[in-house]
Formats: C-alpha cells, sequence, structure tokens
C-alpha cells in the first residue's frame, strides 16, 4: 500500500487554491487528509468486520495575515477555485465588532522543503477471510482456556494514513501505517465479574498477529488474579510503576503541562519553570513523534513542520515545551512539530505524541527489594491532567502488594494515584535499567480533541498517595 | 443518497442497506484571554453505508464511508468489498425498521441568528461573567453547530432531523500573585445570554474558591456529597450495565431484578430518554433510524428494564427502545434547608469521578471541595473520595431540586454516607 492516488491527483488544485487565497492572506496552507481505518472483531456471540469510524478524506485550509489564524475544513474543493476562495474568506469573516480584539502573530517560517515519505505496510498482504479467520481463532483458544471465561473478544484496529501538506514553499507528503491488535477476556469468579485485555502493535500486521497469541496465558492468568483483587486500603505507599504507568505520569504530570499553547494562555504553571528543577535529579524525559516509534510517530506535524524529538527534562530541569505552528508563532518560537489535529476537521493543538521518561541504571528486583510495604502498579486504565494547578490523577488497572522487598500474589483493584505533580516527580529515588514505550494509546486535551499517542519509559519508585 | 441506492441494486447478494448522512455546518472562535486567536468554519459531509448479506443461515454486515471524491468505480469496489466482508460475518438474522418517515426539527433558537453574531454573543456573555479584576477567562472556545440527520433504509424507512447546538469550553482563572484555573464544558440547544453568563459567572465564584480553599489538616469524616455532572457520570456506568449489548455478551453486571440499593435511602427511579428539558443532546431516532421509546431501566432502586439498539433487542426478545442518549431521574427527599442541618462535604470540581462496577468502587481526585462543618462553610481542596459503590448506593439520598447537566435532568445534588474522605 502507498500514499493515496486521491491526493496526489489534487496537488494541482490545492495549488490553485492556494494561489487564489494568497491574493489576501500573507500565509496559506492547505492539509489534505486520506485515512482508511478499518476494524475486524470476534467475539462469542458476533463477529464484523467494517470500516473503522477513523476513516475520513477531506481538506484544512489554515490562513494568516499577522493577526489571528483563520480555518476552514472542507471534504471537497472542486471547482472554480476563485469561487471557493472566496467562499473560505466569507465563512470565517469575523463579526466587526471583534476585529480589534485579535491576536497578533509573528512572521510563520515557511521554509522551502519537498519531501515524500513512506513507511513499509503490509496490510495488503491479509485478505478479510484470514483477519476474521484470526480474530475467530483468538477468540476460541481464550474461551477454551478457563470455563470461567464468559466471553472472549479478539479486535484488529488498523489504519492507514496518507497526508499531504502544501503552503507556498513547502509540498510534504507522508504514508504509514498501524495496526492495534486487541485480545480481551470477561472473567467471572462467582459473583465478581473482570475485565482484562492485552495487546500487540506494529506498523506490520504480521508483527502485530504473530505477537498477539504469545500473551493469552498471561491474560488469562491476570484475569484470574483480577477476579480476587481486594481494595486498596487509601494511603500514602512506595510505589513501583511499570512502564505504562510511568508513561501515564510523564504524559499527565507533565506532558500536557508542557504543551505551549497552554503557555500561550498562562494555563501552565511549567511556564514559569523553564531552566528550574521539576523533578529528580536522575529524571530525564521527551516527547517527539520522532523521539519513539509507535502510532503517533508521523514524519511531519499538521502543520507541516517535521518531526522530532525533544528534552523537556533534563537532570530533572525543565529544558523545553512542545508546540503547534500557531502557540509558536505567538510566543516567538520555533514549532516543535506537535501541531496535531483530531481530524480535519477539527483546529490544531499543541499536543503530545510519544512521551516518556529515559531508562536509568537501577534494577527492578533491587527497586523492589528497597521496599518495605508498597505496591507495584500495573496498566493505564485513565488519567486526568491540571497543568496550571500540577494536580494529578492517574488509575492503574491492579496494582500487586510488595511486602519486605518481594512481590506477593495479593492484587488490589483499581488503584487511583492522586496528589501534587512536583511532590510525586521529586519522590522518583529509582529508575530502572528497563525501558519500554507503549504504542498504542490516545489522548484528549481536556475532553476532547482525541489523537493517538504513546508513552511509556522505565519503571521508577515513587511516595503518592493512593486509594 | 439516490446514487448511492441505485448502484446498491446492482449487487444482488445485499439483501438490506442503511445509508446514514450526517451533514454539519459549524463556526467557531478561539479566545486566548480576551483576545480572538482563531476562527474556524467547517463545511462537511459523512456518508456511511452499511449493506447487509444473508448467507447460510446467518447474516453479515459491513459499513464503509462515502466522500465527495468518492467517483462511481471507487463506489462498486467498496460495495463489493463491503460484500465480501459482510459474507465472513456469521450473525444471527435481524428485521431492519420498517417503513417510517419523519423529517423534523428539533425546536432551538440557534438557528435565528447568523452564526458570526451568535459566537459573539456567547462571547459577550461569557466575558460578562467576570467582574472581579483577579478574575478571567484564560482561555474560550465556542463551538455552534448546525447538524443534519438523515437515515435511509432498503425496508423505505427515511427520516431526517435538524438540530443546532453550541458548546463552550471555557477555562475561569483567578490570580492574586498564584494563580488557579478550573475547567467548564457547558453545551445547550437554546441559547440565552443570561443563562450562559449565570454558568459562568457560577464558575468564576468556584474558582475563586479554590484560589482560598486549603488542605484540610483533619480529613472530615461526614456525609459526601456529589453534584449533578458527577450523579449523571455515575448513572451512566451504571445504566450502561443495562445495555442490550452488554447483555447478549454477557459482560453486564447488573440484570433485572437487580436491588442495587439494599439500605434505607432514597430509591433511585431511572429512565432513559430521547428528549429532556434543555438538552443538546435530544434526538427523535437514532442512528439505525429507530424511534426513541423513553424507557424505565431503575425503579426504586430495582433494575427493571434493558435498553439499546434495534439489533440487539430483536436478539434478546426485547422491545426496541433505540440507542437512548439521556437520562431524566426522580427527584428525592432532600430539601436545601434539609442540607444545613447535618455537616456534609460537597465534591464541587473533580478530576473526573472514578466508578468500577467490576471491582465495587467509586472515588477520585477533588479539585474543589466545600466542607459544611454545620454552622460555617469553607473550601477546601487537594483532597480525593473513596469508598465501595453498592455501599455508598445503600446509603443515598436525592435532593428535590431538580436540574438539566447535558445530558442528565435529575437531583441537583446526591449524598453519600460511607464514602471515605482522604
Amino acid at each position: 500500500m502507498h500514499f493515496s492516488s486521491y491526493l496526489d491527483s489534487k496537488r494541482g488544485e490545492i495549488k490553485e487554491l492556494i494561489k487564489e487565497l494568497s491574493k489576501s492572506f500573507s500565509y496559506v496552507s492547505v492539509l489534505a487528509t486520506d485515512v482508511k481505518a478499518s476494524l475486524v472483531n470476534a467475539n462469542r456471540r458476533t463477529s464484523s468486520m467494517s470500516e473503522g469510524s477513523a476513516s475520513e478524506c477531506g481538506f484544512v485550509v489554515k490562513l494568516n495575515n499577522g493577526r489571528g489564524f483563520y480555518e476552514y475544513s472542507t471534504d471537497d474543493i472542486s471547482g472554480d477555485k476563485a469561487t471557493l476562495a472566496q467562499k473560505i474568506a466569507n465563512s470565517v469573516a469575523i463579526s466587526q465588532s471583534l476585529c480589534d480584539d485579535q491576536i497578533t502573530a509573528n512572521d510563520i517560517a515557511d521554509e522551502p522543503l519537498v519531501q515524500s515519505f513512506e513507511r513499509p505496510c503490509d496490510f495488503d498482504n491479509y485478505s478479510p477471510k484470514q483477519l476474521i479467520a484470526f480474530c475467530e481463532d483468538i477468540k476460541d483458544q481464550l474461551l477454551a482456556k478457563d470455563e470461567n471465561i464468559v466471553n472472549a473478544i479478539c479486535g484488529l484496529n488498523y489504519f492507514t494514513i496518507s497526508k499531504l501538506f502544501i503552503s507556498k514553499n513547502k509540498e510534504l507528503d507522508q504514508f504509514y501505517s498501524w495496526i492495534n491488535a486487541t485480545a480481551m477476556v470477561v472473567y467471572r469468579n462467582g459473583e465478581k465479574m473482570v475485565m482484562a485485555r492485552e495487546g500487540s502493535y506494529s506498523n506490520l500486521m504480521s508483527e502485530a498477529l504473530a505477537e498477539l497469541p504469545k500473551l493469552l496465558d498471561k491474560l488469562v492468568h491476570k484475569a484470574n488474579r483480577l477476579s480476587h483483587a481486594k481494595p486498596i486500603v487509601p494511603g500514602v505507599y512506595d510505589c513501583i510503576t511499570d512502564p505504562s504507568i510511568t508513561g501515564l505520569i510523564a504524559h499527565e504530570a507533565f506532558g500536557h503541562g508542557v504543551e505551549m499553547d497552554q503557555f500561550v494562555k498562562d494555563r501552565a504553571l511549567a511556564k514559569q519553570y523553564v531552566g528550574k528543577y521539576v523533578a529528580s535529579p536522575i529524571c530525564n524525559m521527551h516527547d517527539g513523534a520522532a523521539a519513539a516509534f509507535s502510532t503517533a510517530s508521523y514524519f511531519f506535524d499538521d502543520d507541516g513542520v517535521l518531526a522530532q524529538d525533544t528534552q523537556i527534562i533534563k537532570d530533572g530541569i525543565l529544558v523545553n515545551g512542545i508546540s503547534d505552528l500557531t502557540s509558536a508563532s505567538e510566543l516567538g518560537t520555533a514549532p516543535t512539530g506537535n501541531g496535531r489535529r483530531q481530524s480535519y476537521k477539527r483546529k490544531a493543538y499543541s499536543r503530545m505524541t510519544n512521551t516518556f521518561f529515559e531508562a536509568g541504571t537501577d534494577k527492578l528486583e533491587d527497586m523492589i527489594a528497597s521496599i518495605k510495604h508498597g505496591y507495584m502498579l500495573f496498566e493505564t486504565d485513565n488519567g486526568m491532567e491540571d497543568p496550571k494547578n500540577w494536580q494529578i490523577q492517574c488509575t492503574a488497572q491492579y496494582g500487586i502488594e510488595i511486602v519486605d522487598g518481594k512481590l506477593t500474589d495479593n492484587y488490589v483493584a483499581p488503584v487511583v494515584m492522586s496528589g501534587y505533580v512536583p511532590d510525586l516527580l521529586k519522590s522518583i529515588s529509582m529508575i530502572s535499567d528497563q525501558f519500554k514505550v507503549i504504542g498504542s494509546g490516545s489522548c484528549g486535551k481536556g475532553y476532547k480533541e482525541w489523537v493517538r499517542v504513546s508513552d511509556g519509559g522505565p519503571a521508577l519508585k515513587v511516595k503518592v498517595k493512593l486509594a | 443518497m439516490k446514487h448511492i441506492i441505485e448502484i446498491l441494486k446492482e449487487f444482488p447478494e445485499v439483501c438490506n442497506y442503511k445509508i446514514s448522512q450526517v451533514q454539519t455546518s459549524s463556526y467557531e472562535t478561539f479566545f486566548v484571554h480576551k483576545q480572538l486567536e482563531t476562527v474556524r468554519a467547517t463545511d462537511t459531509t459523512d456518508t456511511s453505508v452499511t449493506v447487509y448479506v444473508l448467507h447460510d443461515g446467518k447474516m453479515g454486515d459491513s459499513v464503509f464511508s462515502v466522500y465527495a471524491s468518492t467517483t462511481e468505480s471507487e463506489l462498486r469496489a467498496k460495495i463489493a468489498l463491503a460484500v465480501e466482508k459482510a459474507q465472513l460475518v456469521n450473525n444471527q438474522p435481524y428485521d431492519l425498521p420498517a417503513g417510517e418517515t419523519l423529517c423534523e426539527q428539533i425546536p432551538s433558537n440557534i438557528g435565528e441568528m447568523e452564526p458570526k453574531e451568535l459566537a459573539k454573543e456567547i462571547a459577550r456573555a461569557c466575558f460578562d461573567a467576570n467582574d472581579h479584576p483577579n478574575g478571567s477567562l484564560n482561555a474560550l472556545e465556542i463551538f455552534v453547530n448546525k447538524v443534519r440527520v438523515h437515515i435511509v433504509n432498503g425496508n423505505g424507512l427515511d427520516k431526517c432531523e435538524q438540530k443546532y447546538n453550541c458548546m463552550v469550553e471555557a477555562i475561569p482563572t483567578w490570580t492574586d500573585g498564584e494563580s488557579v484555573e478550573l475547567y467548564e464544558c457547558y453545551n445547550f440547544s437554546t441559547f440565552s445570554y443570561d443563562d450562559v453568563k449565570a454558568e459562568i459567572a457560577g464558575k468564576m465564584q468556584e474558582v475563586r474558591d479554590r484560589y482560598y480553599a486549603t488542605k484540610p489538616q483533619i480529613n472530615p469524616n461526614c456525609t459526601v456529597v456529589l453534584n449533578a455532572p458527577e450523579i449523571a457520570s455515575l448513572l451512566w456506568e451504571i445504566t450502561g450495565e443495562l445495555g442490550y449489548v452488554s447483555v447478549y455478551s454477557h459482560s453486564n453486571a447488573y440484570k433485572k431484578g437487580d436491588n442495587l440499593q439494599d439500605g434505607d435511602c432514597d430509591k433511585l427511579t431511572v429512565t432513559m430518554c430521547g428528549k429532556i428539558e434543555g438538552s443538546h443532546r435530544n434526538s427523535l431516532f437514532d442512528g439505525d433510524g429507530v424511534t426513541l421509546q423513553d424507557t424505565v431501566v431503575i425503579q426504586d432502586g430495582v433494575t427493571v428494564n434493558y435498553y439499546g439498539s434495534n439489533r440487539f433487542g430483536q436478539y434478546l426478545g426485547e422491545k426496541v427502545t433505540g440507542m437512548l442518549p439521556c437520562m431524566q431521574v426522580s427527584a428525592g427527599s432532600v430539601t436545601e434547608s434539609d442540607l444545613q442541618k447535618e455537616p456534609y462535604f460537597e465534591c464541587v470540581s473533580m478530576s473526573g469521578l472514578q466508578v468500577d462496577i467490576y471491582n465495587d468502587y467509586i472515588g477520585g481526585e477533588v479539585r474543589l471541595a466545600y466542607y459544611f462543618d454545620g454552622t460555617k462553610k469553607v473550601a477546601l481542596t487537594g483532597i480525593s473520595i473513596s469508598g465501595k459503590l453498592s455501599e455508598a448506593l445503600a446509603t443515598l439520598r436525592l435532593t428535590d431540586k431538580i436540574v438539566t447537566s447535558n445530558s442528565y435532568r435529575g437531583p441537583h445534588r446526591a449524598l453519600f454516607d460511607k464514602i471515605a474522605v482522604i
């Protein structure tokens, strides 16, 4: 599979439209998207094979004239371009009384660059028949493993993304793919019912499909243990975070707080802490589409800025934020390749991509051995940011009790971590030498604007309030 | 749509079809402090086609999208691929809704104004809500949406509805040396300058209180009060377990006849609805075109009905209610004056109420709470709540005052014992 032939065919029309709009605006760009998403699913009683809701095909025009920004999203740019340019200008016109209340933007860098990017994709090697058979087989394997499994589900969520970005001086296109393969069970133990899941992911179908079957025994064992999980006694504990929870902390505790559109709005306390200690001196944190390989690894962002690896925290000191074109223009900084849209229908914001702590030097077993009584926390459920006030809430799927330096068989679920971000980050006392970025998640900004993200890192030893 | 139907008829394997078209036009303004940063407009049409194929005594379906760019030959290829996929899907057959026609507009005054003028008026109401130099809206996003939904199927169903809605996302902030903020998301389908101003003014008061809120030396041990948004969040979790899909897939934590409240308390009566007063989610029909049928799912604390879509309703032999987007909850016994008779801890702003029905858990981080000790009310922050859901529900008391919060209409406040403040 390769870059969208439809988008390829639209280059001329897009350039014509840019030429027309450039008569009225100093900066004009068009992002065109063609996303083909698919879902395959089998469970005990039903199955399905359809296009995914993330499928889209459309255009977003971005305009600037030194003051505020204008955007117009449409699924059709056919027809006379002068007429369309006029329609766009009319559609984004503002009430006269607001004209004087617009921001002032700095000049937008539009350095000449023409480049194509493509990542290998093997989705064409798999027929619908093979994919549904795979899901049915995983489902049957799971159901055969334990009579307490009341339902087993296998799902494949895969997509290809073609994006074309054209401005006066730039012409970029990219094609890449991703698949998340998920196995899930509903497990009943007496009156108690639990759900558990495992997943594999890759840009290649072959890799994701090869990995998932290896996780089924682990999944069933986990479901069994979760069915015996007890509520945690609320309190402050020494904890070890697995890479998923480490990533959740990186993402919620600090990632949202360094999205620089929040700096512009004075919504992030981090703005005042650039160059200052915000975490333990052994902490290093990154974000960037080019910083790791995952579902959030693109070649250029939705503003046409090339992907980067941004170091956010260096030796405990906050050194950089991440930005989209608009916020960078307002701040007078260079954009970092983090301008992302939920779809062509939505605004671009400063968004995280792959967010993680760097590995340390400690051995996981030494970290566990260092805890008299505490918990090891596993698997992200959800989290909520509060970049202005640095409160944090992160929910782990489960924890396992540590007693006298050893992991027990005592599971607790769910586990909600909360507290003050600097307290949490400065409590990091050990960092493992293992490292993993979990490449299959999604994230909203506030309660909307969902984009694909990954996060992760090593295991951390922290002290945190659990409930 | 006619063109798509004509081509669908070329495929004899297709025993039925559904076409769903959503046309959206929006006008959006994004403010940084009081300055306009971005103006957006959208003009898009989303068309999705579902083909149904009967094979081997089973029924399969598959969905695909059609774009403005989709050519006739591409459309034929998409249908052929969808037929191939549907033939691999072995589901129990069911009937699509038949024959009904409808074309209506959900009542709203939003279409009466030019979108850019309405957006300006909404912004004015929001900024006018702050009358103190220490208060501000550091960010404000306004969305004015016009949505037309049109659904047809091969059984002669042809329904459309046009709706308007607005969304305001505001960040009320209080600065006095240091600075704190809260998050506000307010949806409405009928514009009133006074209502918008009052909503934002309420949040401005709360963010001021958050600024002066303190972390308690000793955590209160008293009744915990949740407000309408959190009550809605809790009840959506519970009623989600009563959906036909959950029941059919055996993943429902609750079944008909379960007593959710084994205690001396206000018993919940919850009705899932198509429309409630003042909600932006009001609809006449669901994604299959099924006319929505209000359904009582919890009566006096006992689960009495399931609800859900055409397909899974038929699988379960239950009445087809449609996917009901709203919820109505009966009033309780607690008056505002009753509230002043005992200490309580009111969760005003939370990071997000955490409810885990499988693990019998309710809790979450509280960004702003009011603690009433029986005589005076103080603002608190930096705390969490945690409890067993079943034990908390058995102590539930609901206020007699009814409010609307997005897709929820019901008691303004819910009072729980046996939830700890930690």
